[in-house]
């Protein structure tokens, strides 16, 4: 007999600030030992879900609780945290948050820093958990020049302390490029099987997650379960597009050759799947659909001729060179440090080749000052909260058409063009503290489309947003692209952006341009994608286990998913 | 009852959100302090560090207000490699103090509300907390510390309570209207087709 | 770009002897050393104490250009201030040092007195040892160690985290702080100080600030959360990772600040049981 310990009795739970409920009349049961993972999309309820287990809830957040939640026994809302939190070790998305130690060591000690451990007993206790994660050579290192996912290894061993029997983790994906996600859902299940803890994945993103095996996923959405069930069963059951939950690759590429999957096939792992006998069906497919058509470049509006820059004894970039057409979008791709932020620094003047050049329709851009370059080439940063100065959506778009001096008519004409090319025309008086997370990011672009560039720059559009908020962001900008040829560079870890929105991926590694090419031939290729800290998608894996041509068949799989979009917009 | 609430509120609850809020609005200060500063003459800059001061009373109360002033200037002190001087950092821990009064006068930042009326009392807290932090304390702990002439202190005295008194009315003013638009009509958090 | 390398406190923690001793070892002894500054206008007190600041700050081998210019920098202002308060009481040295050996006269108001000059001397040494100790202290010490070491000193431990935390995430708001005015710049703001007025830059400053300030306080809930669900808070007591065992040398320091804790008592008691007439001791009076 199995032993609960997590157990929700009909369970719900209101926000002080809301007026609906968020949870509602939750019946769950986890037992001991399992490995669970609980998906779904933004707003479903999930992270609320997980902040009820490890206490969080009611803590910090104000609001309302009925029925019972027993935590290894504990019944929650009479609970303070402290308590849960030597059952449940949670590691949060935010990985710089987190890391609230000024040092490696210090952040895995800070639990047993407030339990007042002994000095001598907390150094063994760290150094345990920091090899036991792999970080056992950073204990002195600040978190400065940590990647993300080293933050969250140090996250991870921090809860290691031997006390908790839950491992919580509330996105852990967000936040890492996919090499690095690759590894940390490998990771999180060697020390599920090495140390026998319970442990909850709290995810959107469901392919990546099933890398390695789960138990169980609970899929939540409108703040209720949808559905407990096997992976096997919830990948049969045709619930995710529904819910907002991207389905995996391998499944997609499977289903649009027209394959529908029997009641006992394991579809969790690629691996385990039988593929041999939907090959004929796949090169059909591939067979019935007319070839991917590379679109005509158009003339030539950006050069980038081997430049070089260098912060002090570090080249960060090295002989780059690189040509922009207009109307193309790209993908700039590799990993933190690899030379992509400073690229596009470089590209908006803040910063000026040390050799080489870059020139802009003929013109060299070393003549131009930054404010010239800004009325050419927008740049568009991460979050865009980094970047909304005004309260007023139409004040916004209109600031950077004041620093830079416009007439009064034309700034006016600019704002009503640009808020009608973005859908804000209609909410132009509207407060932006009002908006949602797409919607700012839409005015962001619109303050930057008011100078009528040729080419705009987005750092991770779509960092951390689930399916639905990425469809929203990425197909706005599609349409900006088709409607007004607008050049779209992106910077981005993000594979399914790569693959569905872009035509060309630019790739850099140690501060080099290793890479320039179609998307489908760069993620065929595995060494780029080492390079890059990307990951080999299921769609190679499919297709080598078909014995199909991994570039054919990644070209064929961006084709018919363009085709299906394109139908769908009509 | 009343009498109470007013003095928790001056206080301020300290929980982990607040020492943390307090130590982001102290890290804000020095980094603004050092690297921040607005360029006056060459050897002459103005710092709008003040300002994140008003946020922190926004947040959390006057008194998580003074201390985020105070160890924020200690922090410019360690980060700028200047040597500690006690006398300022307690004047700016006093400043703050009166600065941070926005939530006893019912102005709330982080809600939204900040008009006409709180702006003028907001304008007379600057004036009389300058006076009394740069006026009086810290020329008197210069005295008692360096035994200084009071004359020249008091002299260098006069140029931050104008460059302080400068940035929070110019910056200042501006900034809280902006903030508080920016954090207004927060509270319609119902779902909409 | 990267701000976090022109900070002056370090990080990771030096390799001498001064850097070596324990939080708790250097915050007890700054606190010494600038109390006995603070206290006493003793030139035979003064004088070692700022030769000892030098021999340390030489001793943790600092980077002598970053610190070359901030000393020149302190030396100015200070003389500066020094020629003002010459300016306004020429005479100052009477009734402080008590005599008027008049050195050189330019009228009968503008003299230069040796009491004066000697006057000057002493608070120049004074300033000067309190900033060098400082220095080195900053140098010296990491800000984990200084949150250990005030909490040594009975220095409630949340004050000893806002102190840490906001170390810890200075880097960050430098970074974000540095990418918001690049944002603004490509939306054509005007930094240069040679093509705007001074109303207009504090304007702009409005401009970077607000953006600063909300996602630098964004990330507040968060990091709050992350403490609370690792027990933050629970206790009375605390231990500090950072904070290493007492040794020989840190037990040698202890005797050392001791003897200056007891000097300090010393030269209180002696002001209060025999004030001196005149505040600043000479040689010659």
């Amino acid at each position: 007999m199995k032993k609960a310990i997590v157990e929700f009795k009909d369970f719900s739970f209101k926000y002080k600030t809301q007026t609906e409920t968020t949870l509602k009349n939750i019946n769950l049961t986890l037992y001991q030992g399992e490995k669970v993972l609980i998906l779904g999309s933004s707003g479903s309820g999930k992270s609320t879900l997980a902040n009820c287990i490890n206490g969080l809830i009611p803590f910090s957040y104000d609001g309302e609780i009925t029925g019972s939640l027993k935590v290894a026994g504990i019944e929650t809302k009479d609970a303070s945290i402290f308590e849960l939190s030597s059952h449940v070790g949670t590691v949060q998305q935010d990985t710089d948050a987190q890391f609230v130690g000024l040092s490696v060591g210090e952040d895995i000690a800070f639990s047993l820093e407030n339990r007042s451990v002994a000095r001598d007993i907390m150094l063994e206790k760290v150094d345990y958990a920091a090899k036991l994660v792999g970080m056992e050579d950073f204990l002195v290192q600040p978190p400065f020049h940590l990647s993300g996912g080293q933050k969250q290894k140090v996250a991870l061993a921090g809860i290691l302390h031997d006390e908790e029997e839950i491992l919580l983790f509330d996105e852990p994906l967000a936040a890492l490029d996919p090499a690095m996600g690759m590894a940390a859902v490998d990771l999180i299940d060697q020390i599920y099987r090495e140390k026998e803890k319970t442990v909850l994945i709290i995810e959107h993103r469901l392919e990546d997650v099933l890398y390695r095996h789960v138990d169980r996923i609970i899929l939540i959405d409108e703040g209720q379960i949808q559905m407990d069930s096997t992976p096997d069963e919830l990948l049969r059951s045709g619930l995710l597009k529904e819910h907002g939950i991207r389905e995996p690759l391998y499944i997609s590429a499977l289903k649009n050759a027209g394959i529908h999957f029997s009641d006992t096939e394991h579809l969790d792992n690629i691996e385990e799947l039988d593929i041999a006998r939907y090959k004929q069906s796949v090169l059909d497919d591939i067979k019935a659909v007319k070839p991917y058509q590379v679109p005509p470049k158009n003339e030539l509006l950006l050069h980038v001729s081997h430049v070089d820059f260098s912060y002090g004894e570090r080249k960060v970039l090295d002989d780059v060179s690189f040509d922009i057409h207009r109307g193309e979008k790209i993908a700039i791709v590799g990993k933190n440090g690899a030379g992509k932020s400073t690229m596009a620094k470089m590209l908006c003047g803040i910063i000026r080749p040390q050799a080489g050049e870059i020139s802009m329709e003929g013109v060299n851009c070393r003549k131009l000052s930054i404010k010239e370059i800004g009325t050419k080439i927008g740049y568009v940063m991460q979050n865009p909260n980094q970047m909304i100065v005004k309260d007023i959506i139409a004040d916004e778009v209109r600031l950077a058409l004041t620093l830079n001096g416009f007439t009064q008519e034309e700034m006016d004409r600019r704002v009503a063009d640009t808020l009608k090319m973005c859908n804000l025309y209609s909410m132009r008086n509207w407060p932006v503290s009002v908006l949602s997370y797409g919607q700012r990011k839409r005015v962001t672009i619109a303050s930057i489309l008011a100078l009528q560039p040729e080419i705009i720059i987005l750092d991770e559009p779509t960092a951390g947003q689930d399916y639905h908020r990425y469809t929203e962001i990425m197909s706005f900008l599609e349409e900006l692209n088709r409607t007004y040829n607008i050049t779209i560079l992106f910077i981005t870890h993000d594979m399914h952006l790569a693959i569905e929105y872009t035509d060309r991926a630019i790739v850099f590694a140690d501060g080099k341009c290793i890479a320039d090419d179609y998307v489908f031939k760069v993620l065929s290729n595995s060494w780029i994608i080492e390079q890059a800290n990307l990951k080999q998608t299921s769609l190679v894996t499919l297709a080598k286990q078909t014995g199909i041509d991994p570039e054919a068949f990644i070209r064929h799989f961006i084709e018919s998913e363009r085709e299906e979009r394109a139908h769908g917009h009509e | 009852m009343k009498e109470k609430s007013k003095l928790s509120l001056l206080l301020g609850v300290w929980n982990t959100k607040t020492i943390v809020g307090v130590a982001i609005g102290a890290a804000l200060f020095g980094v603004l302090m050092v690297f921040g500063g607005i360029k006056v003459f060459t050897n002459t800059s103005l710092t709008t560090a003040m300002v994140v001061v008003v946020v922190v009373a926004g947040m959390f109360g006057p008194l998580p207000a003074a201390v985020a002033a105070g160890i924020g200037n200690v922090i410019a002190d360690l980060i700028g490699g200047w040597g500690f001087w006690f006398d300022w950092s307690i004047g700016n821990f006093v400043l703050g103090f009166f600065v941070g009064l926005l939530p006893i006068y019912g102005a709330k930042i982080d809600e939204g509300i900040f008009t006409v009326k709180h702006a003028i009392i907001y304008v007379l807290t600057v004036i009389v907390g300058n006076a009394i932090a740069f006026g009086l304390v810290t020329p008197l702990l210069t005295y008692l510390f360096y035994s200084s002439e009071l004359t020249v202190t008091w002299m260098q005295a006069l140029s931050a309570i104008i460059s302080n008194g400068a940035v929070l009315l110019i910056v200042g003013i501006p900034f809280l209207f902006l903030l508080a638009n920016r954090n207004a009509k927060k509270t319609n958090l119902t779902k909409e087709d | 770009m990267d701000m976090s390398k022109r900070l002056f406190i370090n990080v990771i923690p030096g390799k001498t002897f001064l850097d070596k001793l324990s939080g708790t070892t250097k915050v007890r002894l700054f606190f010494a050393l600038i109390i006995l500054l603070i206290a006493t206008w003793d030139f035979r007190i003064l004088f070692p104490v700022l030769l000892l600041g030098v021999a340390g700050l030489v001793s943790i081998k600092p980077n002598w250009k970053l610190i070359g210019g901030l000393l020149t920098f302190i030396l100015v202002v200070n003389l500066f201030n020094l020629f003002l308060i010459w300016v306004v009481t020429p005479d100052y040295g009477k009734d402080i040092v008590g005599g008027s050996t008049v050195l050189l006269s330019f009228n009968s108001r503008y003299v230069v007195t040796a009491e004066t000059m000697w006057y000057f001397l002493i608070r120049l040494t004074k300033f000067l040892a309190s900033f060098i100790v400082s220095l080195t202290f900053i140098q010296a010490i990491t800000p984990s160690e200084m949150a250990a070491g005030l909490y040594s000193i009975k220095v409630p431990y949340k004050v000893a985290t806002i102190v840490s935390i906001a170390f810890r995430y200075i880097p960050d708001i430098s970074r974000d702080f540095s990418d918001i005015k690049i944002s603004m710049q490509a939306r054509g703001m005007e930094l240069d100080s040679k093509r705007t007025g001074l109303f207009t830059r504090l304007k702009q400053y409005i401009l970077i600030l607000i953006p600063l300030i909300i996602i630098s306080f964004e990330r507040v809930g968060n990091i709050a959360n992350a403490m609370d669900l690792r027990g933050y808070g629970k206790g009375k007591t605390r231990t500090y990772y950072s904070e290493h065992e007492e040794t020989p040398n840190d037990r040698r320091m202890k005797v050392f600040y001791l003897l200056i804790y007891l000097s300090i008592l010393a030269v209180i008691f002696c002001r209060i049981v025999f004030p001196p007439e005149f505040q600043v001791w000479a040689p010659w009076i």
